[in-house]
């Protein structure tokens, strides 16, 4: 069985969507706390989308510098930020480029079409500081088909494969159960799960 | 131990779009005519803390500033003291 961990910081918010959402695939998944260090293994383990400390200074800024994040295994687990686990990714350094504000200033919360393994997905998203430049190396495994924040490229999401590190910006476990009227985040969960 | 006082001003790289800025420049623009108007965008912090000596200080506020008030990536800093 998959085991899944699930970091949460002050002001995260979406850990118990990626909870359900790991638990509706079978995975074992259990939360852990920003301040404890990660010494047991976990397949996967997920930084979930946010505000860690309030978007204070800029968004995952701070989060960056706690033990949870100090001590993720890279290269051991498959580590997957979304949003605010994306910006927290990006500020530690463990993926190329920065989050910055949206191109039109604004916070963007809606439904989007991205494209994802040759095919279009509709996926939530919800941010201020998704704009994403200076990709290094990464492989682009999400563009937002109509580019709505700026982003180089209408990146949306990244994935380091040598050091098995998947950040992106929309919300795959919001679009998981039909009674939130989205499930292709499904088709995401099954990618990851095929990169463990 | 000395008191220390330093001011840091962050801002985004030349090479990095300043959105910010360039609203500020469209709202001056929509206010009143200005001539060659450029802005810049950012955020100033004041720090107060005590040190050894200036060396000290020098890499205590370095060290803030690196880690915690700017990404290298996007964003430059300048102290003050």
């Amino acid at each position: 069985m998959v085991k899944a961990g699930i970091i949460t910081f002050l002001g995260t918010n979406c850990e118990r969507d990626t909870k359900q959402a790991c638990e509706f695939l079978g995975w074992d998944t259990e939360f852990i706390w920003q301040n404890d260090k990660i010494e047991k293994h976990y397949d996967i383990i997920f930084l979930p989308g946010g505000f860690s400390y309030g978007d204070h200074i800029s968004s995952g800024r701070i989060a960056k510098l706690t033990p949870a994040v100090k001590s993720l295994p890279v290269g051991k687990s498959l580590i997957i930020g979304i949003c605010n686990g994306f910006q927290i990714l990006t500020e530690a350094g463990l993926l190329s480029g920065a989050l910055t504000y949206n191109e039109n200033l604004h916070f963007i919360s809606k439904v989007t079409d991205l494209e994802f393994q040759n095919g279009i997905i509709r996926l939530p998203i919800a941010h201020h500081q998704g704009n994403y430049t200076g990709k290094n190396g990464e492989e682009i495994i999400m563009r937002y088909k109509r580019n709505v924040n700026g982003s180089d490229d209408r990146i949306a999401g990244i994935y380091d494969r040598k050091n098995k590190i998947i950040g992106m910006m929309p919300h795959p476990e919001r679009a998981v159960f039909e009674e939130s009227g989205l499930t292709d985040g499904r088709k995401v969960f099954e990618f990851i799960k095929n990169e463990i | 131990m000395k008191s220390f006082k330093a001011t840091v001003n962050v801002k985004l790289k030349d090479t990095i779009k300043d959105i910010k800025a360039q609203t500020l420049e469209q709202a001056v623009h929509s206010l009143m005519p200005v001539q060659n108007l450029k802005c810049k965008a950012g955020n100033t912090y004041s720090i107060e803390f005590d040190a050894k000596d200036k060396n000290e200080a020098e890499k205590i506020i370095n060290t803030i500033a690196e880690e915690i008030l700017s990404n290298s990536v996007i964003e430059e800093y300048e102290i003050k003291w």
